[in-house]
């Protein structure tokens, strides 16, 4: 589905879609504690609202268990009563929903991870972000210019890769850039592959203290006017695969004509649909019970 | 499927005599036209297209010929400017739609004029090339002959390995063929062959044409107007269901390619001249190529990217089509879910009449029609499904 193109709507109104890691395992062993970052966030988020009266901004809380939209800038605001005088309408509604949603999550928690830092649900609040931005779309051929800005901590998981490369397919064919703003100790590739496929921005901050800086200088500006300025370039995407049995990186490998699982050596039987190399496949072999492999890059 | 000639009328000219288009339009309170709602329809013919699809094995490495009838009938003016330029146009558009959801598959062109087939672009997997050349051709004259183009088509897909599926797909626009053998002996040997050739024809439904579809498995259609050719010819895109004993299942080498450093000076094996920066790394000879999917043309190693085999896995992980849902507001279960779980849209309208809507039958989020959409034909996630542990 291709967008209307936006240029009945003046050029540098922009729609800014955030999707906020709130992994509590994450931030209990973060440099940067969780109420620093959203100072800094919700000053951001004001600062993109006075750039333009027609700017809109979304918000959406990537958890570990479960994904939900925290704040909408176009919908009417529901309580006024919360304006209490030290805190504009905006930062306490984005504030009780978050906190709403941050012990909600928390209920769903199963059992506690034992080890390593658990995963947030990208692939969740990325699916969210791009259905909310279709709906932008269908609104005709005023709207402003939708973008994703993820702000993300928590480590890649290897099960949701393939759900994560369908979004970020989805975003490139509808144009929507996806940037990123990496707040972890590691890269993300995940994020890397989205910006770089979608012609987005990757940043992994090196001063988190000065984190709205970053946040001002390198994600405000509108789509229309990063044409004029020098934004930092993507360095060294590997897109390299990595071979379903080992889970190494590799240059050259194999790949499974039926299903195009990856593999480093020669084998007789493909491994993800069962098919006989060298020989045509029965039917039997369709699989009714394959569950989402992960092919790590 | 009706002839174009009925009554003395144009197929334009019937939308206005016939049709009243003018009837469907309506005024809101105000006495402003309020804009067609075609969601209801969209979301009909949506529903169709997906029930066809089961989950089946689908041929993801495809090798696929294009036969544009280019003879005297594509002259032909009941497709606006000419039946001609209308397949160009949608013929460009259905070539990239194909490279972006098969990456791994090639497409050659052959185009029919005065009776003989002629071979218009190579297998290949770049799609500016075969726009180019096709637009460069656009002159129509002479009989149109099927056989020969079978003939030809039959003895490039020969040559391709056992491992991929070799379709044809026939734009034709005339109404005979003149053949100079037994067109069904063609069929016979491209039946044999494993070759799935289907038709899409502009004018009207020819026996032979059907018959060499349903021999070979393929499928048959005829345009009513341009934007039904559209659509037919957009069907083609997705890969078809994979006859299994079609193709032979096989390893097959690849590689991927690094990208190499910003400001390194090589000449690249596409263009033959030096390039600074940018291109790709060849593992097994080191030539440089300009883009990916390629082949290299120095030691013929497929090169492909993650991302590009990641395009296909959405076609063997596809997600359950959506249960139609009628949401009404008396009904206590369902008031949790006012609003679609993935753009937030209200999915109650005013006056307490229960509003169609899906929900997903494995995470049981509510959806609205346009989402539904959206999610199957190009996201090819469940939101509610990713958003849950």
């Amino acid at each position: 589905m291709a967008p209307v193109p936006s240029k009945l709507y003046s050029d540098d109104v922009s729609l800014l879609v955030v999707l906020l890691d709130t992994n509590p395992f994450f931030w209990s062993t973060a440099s940067l504690p969780f109420s620093k970052f959203l100072s800094h966030v919700l000053a951001f988020l004001n600062s993109i609202l006075l750039i333009n009266q027609l700017n809109q901004v979304v918000v959406i809380a990537t958890g570990c268990n479960s994904c939900n939209f925290i704040f909408d800038s176009s919908s009417v605001p529901a309580n006024p009563n919360l304006e209490n005088g030290r805190m504009p309408a905006l930062c306490s509604n984005l504030l009780q929903k978050l906190e709403e949603f941050v012990t909600g999550d928390e209920k769903l928690s199963k059992e506690v991870l034992a080890a390593g830092i658990g995963s947030s649900l990208l692939s969740g609040s990325l699916s969210m972000a791009l259905c909310y931005i279709q709906r932008v779309f269908r609104t005709g051929p005023l709207h402003p210019q939708p973008r994703i800005l993820c702000l993300q901590g928590s480590p890649d998981g290897p099960e949701q890769y393939v759900a994560v490369m369908n979004a970020i397919f989805s975003a490139q064919r509808s144009m929507v850039p996806i940037d990123s703003c990496v707040i972890g100790a590691q890269h993300s590739a995940f994020l890397q592959q989205a910006s770089y496929i979608t012609g987005g921005v990757y940043l992994k901050p090196q001063q988190l203290d000065g984190l709205f800086q970053y946040l001002s200088t390198v994600f405000a500006t509108d789509l229309h006017s990063r044409r004029f300025l020098q934004l930092p370039k993507p360095a060294g995407v590997d897109f390299r695969a990595s071979c379903f049995c080992h889970k190494n990186t590799i240059d050259m490998g194999y790949i499974c004509s039926v299903c195009l699982s990856i593999f480093c050596k020669h084998h007789k039987k493909c491994s993800t649909c069962g098919s006989v190399f060298g020989q045509a496949q029965s039917d039997g072999n369709s699989a009714t019970d394959r569950k989402r492999k992960t092919p790590e890059t | 499927e009706d002839e174009d000639e009925g009554n003395g009328l144009d197929a334009w000219e019937r939308a206005y005599a016939d049709e009243r288009s003018w009837e469907s339009l309506q005024e809101d309170e105000s006495g402003l036209l309020r804009p067609i709602d075609n969601k209801t329809i969209y979301h009909a013919q949506y529903r169709r297209r997906i029930r066809t699809t089961a989950r089946i094995q689908k041929g993801l490495i495809r090798y696929l010929y294009i036969v544009v009838d280019l003879s005297r009938a594509a002259s032909e003016m009941d497709f606006k400017p000419s039946r001609m330029a209308v397949v160009a146009k949608h013929i460009e558009a259905f070539i990239r739609e194909f490279f972006d959801q098969n990456p791994l598959s090639q497409i050659g062109l052959v185009t029919i004029k005065d009776g003989l087939a002629q071979c218009l672009t190579d297998l290949g997997g770049s799609p500016d090339s075969h726009v180019k050349a096709l637009m460069g051709k656009l002159e129509c004259s002479g009989d149109s002959s099927l056989q020969n183009a079978l003939d030809l088509v039959h003895g490039y897909l020969n040559q391709i390995p056992s491992y991929g599926h070799r379709e044809v797909l026939i734009l034709y626009s005339a109404l005979s063929t003149c053949d100079p053998g037994d067109i069904m002996e063609t069929i016979q040997e491209c039946k044999k062959s494993k070759i799935r050739c289907s038709v899409i024809g502009l004018s009207a439904e020819i026996f032979i044409c059907r018959h060499l579809c349903q021999e070979t498995g393929g499928s048959y259609s005829v345009a009513l107007d341009e934007s039904h050719f559209k659509e037919l010819l957009l069907e083609h895109a997705p890969p078809p269901p994979a006859i299994a004993e079609f193709a032979i299942a096989n390893l097959i080498k690849m590689g991927f390619p690094q990208r190499a450093a910003e400001g390194v000076i090589s000449i690249c094996s596409c263009h033959k001249e030096a390039k600074v920066g940018g291109g790709y790394t060849c593992p097994r000879c080191k030539a440089r190529v300009c883009e990916l999917p390629t082949e290299c043309r120095i030691c013929g190693l497929t090169l492909v990217s993650s991302p590009h085999l990641a395009r296909s896995y959405h076609h063997l992980f596809p997600i359950p089509p959506f249960d139609e849902v009628s949401l009404s507001l008396n009904n206590p279960h369902q008031r949790s879910s006012r609003a679609c779980f993935g753009c937030q849209e209200s999915l109650l309208i005013p006056g307490n009449k229960p509003t169609l809507c899906v929900a997903c039958p494995k995470c049981k989020q509510h959806f609205c029609l346009d989402c539904d959409i959206y999610i199957h034909e190009s996201l090819h996630n469940c939101p509610g499904c990713e958003s849950f542990r």
